[in-house]
């Protein structure tokens, strides 16, 4: 208990430095915090398979990724905000969304103890296990995700595709 | 794993790969994959037509049955007329077959998906390529109308996937068929299902979930809105349908006010923004908000009438907006976007033309002897079925105000003067022209379509 609460306050407190530093690689930084912590979080619940992959993905490969591309972008550079048509938006939005955040919180507290239904059964989010589901009766999610793969490879394809030649350069590309 | 249910969505798979290799293996500015997509999407919404509805469970994830070859039917149509609106490889990428091919996957895959897994995993399979179609002209206004919907729909993702890890939480069970015995929603649930209503309602693009839609549509390419209109509007409400219809019935007094009051607003708030709108593509946007408050009316109503007529709705909506938008597309030609002095005196000059865009418009409005006609008529009947007499008054009330939206386009046509000349394509004349004629076929004889459709809606409540 006492463990899982230094992780919970390690996982928010990363998560709020995300949206509050003001530098993105600071938040690049705290995401992979937040990650991390997460993955210890799976080890908690005996899913190693999903640990390691959390680790290896997010904080590997698309963290190091995003660093990546903050440097070659905007490291630094402040951009200017459009002016805003609508002058009370932000104040509505913060109070709607801290509302929606506050009937979220009044849920949790008021379902906290009870335990979820339908337990798992052993072994379950093992590496053994996950590879029997994946290969067995959910095959289907697998196939729909390599779709989903394909798809972003051609979006690569057609969003980077240069100008053909001869076209008038048009703004904002 | 391979049983006859799944053909369509088999010929859809198959047709993506086939298309790419063509895309890759041909000369650059031939248009064979777009004939290849194009055969693989008739030939997927011929077959679902064909196919003998009967209702199995695949493994606890698909429900094989009436309902979801209707939705293909119509996702396919959506395909069908996105490609031969665009039908040109110079303009649109070579890719823009096999990527609206896979989106129109994920939609067929939302509209039989028994479990939230299978929905998920639909709805990225849809959204995804809409995201890449969105950015692929090559100016500002699309690059924001990629982005924006990219940022939107990502959000949504995520308020729908919260939804789904607190509904698995409170009953250890994502298949929709095992909630269909709760009787009671406790807290948790109720969190859940509220969470998953605003993922689904933001693709279903309703009020106060529609800030994306006017500058989406607007930027993306003229033949991606019209899938966006048509399919994605399709997939959306079906999943809706299938999740709150069949997995929660018995709890529909708990969903079934808030979607009411969501209903009214959406329709209201749709067509009286569609008022001032001067860009074409920007008024048939807020038009298709106003009409996802239509189909929202049948949902909420919570009958069985009301579940057959949200259905039915979704054709007549989906057939005029096709209209609309291949009408716009004859109109703008080489550039993009057509402005409401466009259509000065175009029923002079383009009377055809005219023509369709004055029924598209008269069956969005609901007027006798087109498909919009009926296709309201069943709403109000579901609605009233129901004892729901507030969303009947809403709906009426919000037709009356979207005369003013649908007429004013036509009181343009028939102004003398000079507005911009038609570019007449065969892939956008063929779509014209199926969607006037299968427009005013409903309107004359609705039976044959109200039979099948009736007939799959109601399949929803099998247990």
């Amino acid at each position: 208990m006492i463990g899982f609460i230094i992780l919970a306050v390690l996982a928010l407190g990363f998560a709020l430095a995300v949206v509050v530093a003001k530098h993105p690689v600071h938040s690049a930084l705290a995401l992979v915090g937040h990650v991390v912590v997460l993955a210890v979080f799976y080890l908690l619940l005996k899913a190693e398979f999903l640990a390691a992959a959390q680790v290896i993905v997010y904080a590997g490969a698309i963290m190091i990724l995003f660093l990546f591309v903050v440097t070659l972008l905007t490291a630094g550079k402040e951009d200017q905000d459009a002016r805003e048509s609508l002058p009370a938006q932000r104040g509505i939005a913060a109070f709607l969304a801290i509302l929606g955040g506050a009937l979220l919180a009044g849920t949790a507290v008021r379902v906290a103890g009870t335990p979820a239904a339908g337990r798992a059964p052993t072994g379950y989010g093992g590496l053994l296990d996950m590879g029997r589901l994946l290969w067995g009766p959910d095959f289907p999610y697998l196939a729909l995700v390599a779709l989903m793969l394909l798809t972003a490879a051609l979006g690569v394809i057609v969003l980077n595709r240069p100008e053909p030649a001869g076209a008038p350069v048009k703004e904002g590309r | 794993m391979i049983i006859p249910m799944l053909e369509p969505e088999f010929l859809m798979g198959i047709g993506v790969l086939v298309t790419l290799v063509l895309a890759m293996v041909v000369r650059e500015r031939s248009n064979t994959a777009y004939w290849s997509g194009l055969v693989f999407a008739v030939a997927a919404g011929v077959r679902s037509f064909t196919l003998h509805p009967a209702a199995h469970l695949v493994g606890g994830m698909m429900v094989a049955d009436g309902y979801g070859l209707v939705v293909n039917i119509m996702v396919t149509a959506a395909v069908a007329a996105g490609l031969l609106l665009a039908f040109d490889s110079g303009r649109y990428t070579v890719e823009f077959p096999a990527l609206i091919l896979l989106a129109g996957l994920g939609g067929m895959i939302m509209g039989l998906a028994a479990n939230f897994i299978l929905l998920f995993l639909g709805l990225e399979l849809l959204s995804l390529p809409l995201y890449i179609l969105a950015a692929s002209r090559r100016d500002a206004r699309s690059g924001e109308a990629g982005l924006k919907y990219l940022l939107t729909g990502a959000f949504s993702s995520g308020v729908l996937l919260f939804g789904m890890a607190l509904l698995y939480g409170s009953t250890g069970t994502v298949t929709f068929i095992n909630y269909t015995t709760l009787h009671l929603i406790p807290v948790l649930l109720g969190a859940g299902l509220a969470l998953v209503i605003v993922g689904l309602g933001y693709k279903l693009a309703i009020v106060p979930f529609h800030m994306w839609v006017p500058d989406v549509y607007e930027g993306s390419p003229t033949p991606v809105t019209t899938f966006m209109a048509f399919g994605t509007k399709v997939a959306a409400a079906a999943a809706l349908l299938r999740v709150l219809a069949f997995g929660f019935a018995l709890t529909s007094g708990v969903w079934g006010l808030a979607l009411g009051y969501f209903a009214v607003l959406t329709m209201l708030a749709g067509n009286l923004l569609a008022l001032p709108q001067r860009d074409l593509k920007r008024l048939l946007a807020w038009s298709g908000v106003g009409n996802a408050g239509y189909v929202l009316v049948g949902i909420a109503s919570h009958t069985v009438s009301g579940a057959q007529a949200a259905l039915f709705y979704l054709l007549p909506y989906g057939m005029a907006i096709v209209l609309a938008f291949g009408v716009i597309r004859v109109l703008e030609g080489q550039q993009e976007g057509a402005q409401m002095e466009d259509l000065t005196g175009l029923a002079h000059r383009e009377p055809w033309l005219a023509a369709g865009l004055t029924v598209a418009l008269l069956s969005l409005a609901g007027i006798p002897l087109t498909a919009g006609f009926f296709g309201k008529f069943y709403l109000i009947k579901g609605a009233l079925q129901g004892d729901q007499w507030g969303m009947a008054i809403g709906l009426v009330v919000a037709t009356i105000v979207s005369l003013g939206v649908y007429f004013r386009p036509i009181q343009y046509m028939f102004r003398e003067g000079e507005g911009r000349p038609a570019q007449w394509s065969v892939g956008a004349a063929v779509v014209v022209a199926g969607a006037a004629f299968v427009t005013l076929f409903i309107g004359v004889y609705p039976q044959p379509l109200l039979h099948f459709v009736a007939h799959a809606a109601t399949f929803t409540w099998l247990r």
